[in-house]
């Protein structure tokens, strides 16, 4: 990969020391540091040094961006994910059970720098129905999100079958099986349900997975997300930028955590009433 | 289960083969580009005439060379630091365990963006990255495992001979430990693999022209439509060394952990 980079000539002392002071470089680091700070906290992340304008617009459209393909992405693995781990757990070792067990190996071990062509080669090489890259279209939407889903996906078909299979076998839902409720409402009432609670404690691992593959999908596909704006901005050494962009990806890490506590306040009660259940 | 020493064999019979064939990987010929397979490059060759299967074993060199040198690096930092916090307890533990917290929720490839930012991409800042938040893992099981074993009787028996906490960290309850620690560092070889193929994919990490197959995929993506083979044949050893490590590192936690 190439990285654009100044000549390595001496600069000229005054130019240097007027873009220092431009930058605030002469100043004592606490005092960046405070002036940082300060700026961040009234909205001001800087310019960028690529472009000359200011960070803050560029990085809330791509924070818009990302949302977008994150939640489709998630939407899709949890309607791929959680039904096929509920189905797995019903009967351990069967075939379904066999089936998404493989596939969520598969959806874990392949990366998404792998998939992301496979399936470029497959939807829109192959059988050309999908835009290969780009972004705006409802239509370039898919692959990436579909690429960007395997993995949570892959990881909500363990969980839940893991939890589920838990839960199958406690009295409550024994219980429900002897006053004859039919088999639907034993699995989802009373066995998802609970079960759910178990997989939304692993919010962090999903939240690791979807960041790290959204750089890959937004860069192979050309998305202007946000990953793509971390990794355009190390590429380019735009220091601005890439400090707010991490910003935000940790501001976003905070609000993920505290949203999969809220729901998990949601989905079980017993957490609601007591705190050292 | 009759796989670990299956896999175990395909491994070291490969890893003998990849190790010493000699293979010429960087040469190219532009004038025998996209070759189809024939005697002379049993797989064809690339988008400047280098042959496709030196440099996929080549890249078997590079990729699972520069992992296990990362696996273990990882390994022998985390089991230092889970000994450490798990033989001291107190606020040493508190410490160790609150940061290992923190480190096993970051992605690699986000701490190999921040790395790649500061030093220029390359072998040395993908060891770096790996190594940053790699060495959690190994840390917490070795922090589980020496707070098992501390409680023993052969550890007291150690303590009441006169032996001190060092000697008892490495000479007694290391030596326990080794096993499930050596199982997981198998499981973890995939992990790894796949950052390292991942960030050199971005262009972070590996620098072409080494064969690399994380950079191999980035350089075949661009001849994707004409030649997908160039995608397809390293994405398939990404995906078989991952996978065969993986069982391998399974079947020995199965057997070791005795059911």
């Amino acid at each position: 990969m190439l990285r654009g980079r100044v000549a390595e000539a001496e600069p000229d002392p005054a130019v240097a020391a007027r873009i220092a002071a431009e930058l605030g470089l002469d100043r004592p680091l606490p005092e960046q540091f405070l002036r940082w700070l300060g700026s961040v906290l009234t909205g001001d992340l800087g310019l960028s040094y690529a472009t000359r304008t200011p960070v803050a617009p560029q990085l809330a459209s791509a924070l818009g961006v990302s949302a977008v393909l994150t939640t489709v992405a998630l939407v899709l693995a949890a309607v791929i994910g959680i039904p096929a781990g509920v189905h797995a757990a019903r009967r351990p070792g069967g075939v379904v059970d066999r089936v998404v067990a493989g596939m969520s190996v598969l959806g874990v071990a392949v990366p998404e720098f792998i998939l992301a062509p496979v399936l470029v080669l497959l939807l829109a090489v192959a059988v050309p129905v999908l835009p290969a890259l780009g972004w705006g279209d409802p239509a370039q939407v898919v692959l990436p999100a579909l690429t960007l889903a395997a993995f949570p996906a892959a990881l909500a078909a363990q969980l839940t079958r893991a939890e589920t299979a838990d839960v199958l076998g406690r009295p409550h839902v024994v219980l429900a099986r002897a006053k004859g409720l039919p088999d639907r409402l034993v699995l989802w009432r009373h066995g998802a349900r609970l079960a759910l609670t178990g997989v939304t404690s692993f919010s962090g691992l999903f939240f690791a997975g979807l960041l790290s593959g959204s750089v890959v999908v937004e860069v192979v596909f050309a998305v202007p997300g946000l990953g793509r704006l971390l990794y355009d901005s190390v590429i380019g050494q735009d220091l601005p930028m890439l400090q707010a962009g991490l910003l935000a990806v940790v501001a976003v890490a905070v609000v993920v955590s505290l949203a999969a506590e809220a729901l998990q306040l949601a989905l079980d009660p017993v957490a609601r009433t007591s705190v050292d259940a | 289960m009759r796989r670990a020493p299956v896999a175990l064999t395909i491994v070291v019979a490969v890893a003998a083969i990849v190790a010493v064939v000699p293979l010429d990987a960087v040469s190219t010929d532009l004038t025998d580009r996209f070759a189809a397979p024939s005697p002379a490059h049993l797989l064809g060759t690339d988008h400047l005439g280098r042959d496709v299967l030196a440099r996929l074993v080549g890249g078997a060199r590079v990729s699972v060379g520069l992992t296990l040198v990362a696996v273990a690096g990882c390994a022998v930092l985390g089991t230092a630091a889970g000994l450490l916090s798990g033989y001291a307890g107190g606020a040493v533990a508190g410490v160790v365990q609150r940061l290992v917290d923190v480190l096993v929720a970051v992605p690699t490839i986000i701490v190999g963006l921040v790395v790649a930012a500061v030093r220029d991409p390359g072998t040395a800042t993908l060891l770096i990255a790996v190594l940053v938040t790699g060495w959690s893992p190994f840390a917490r099981l070795a922090h589980h495992l020496t707070v098992r074993e501390r409680g023993r009787e052969y550890v007291e028996g150690a303590v009441a001979l006169g032996a001190g906490p060092i000697r008892i960290a490495v000479r007694h309850v290391l030596p326990n430990a080794l096993r499930p620690l050596v199982a997981h560092a198998c499981l973890r070889f995939a992990n790894v693999l796949l950052s390292i193929a991942g960030l050199s994919f971005l262009g972070l990490g590996v620098q072409p022209p080494t064969p690399e197959w994380g950079v191999m995929l980035a350089e075949g993506r661009q001849f994707m439509f004409s030649a997908p083979q160039l995608v397809l044949l390293p994405a398939a050893a990404v995906v078989i060394a991952a996978t065969i490590v993986t069982v391998l590192g399974r079947g020995l936690e199965r057997r070791w952990s005795g059911t």
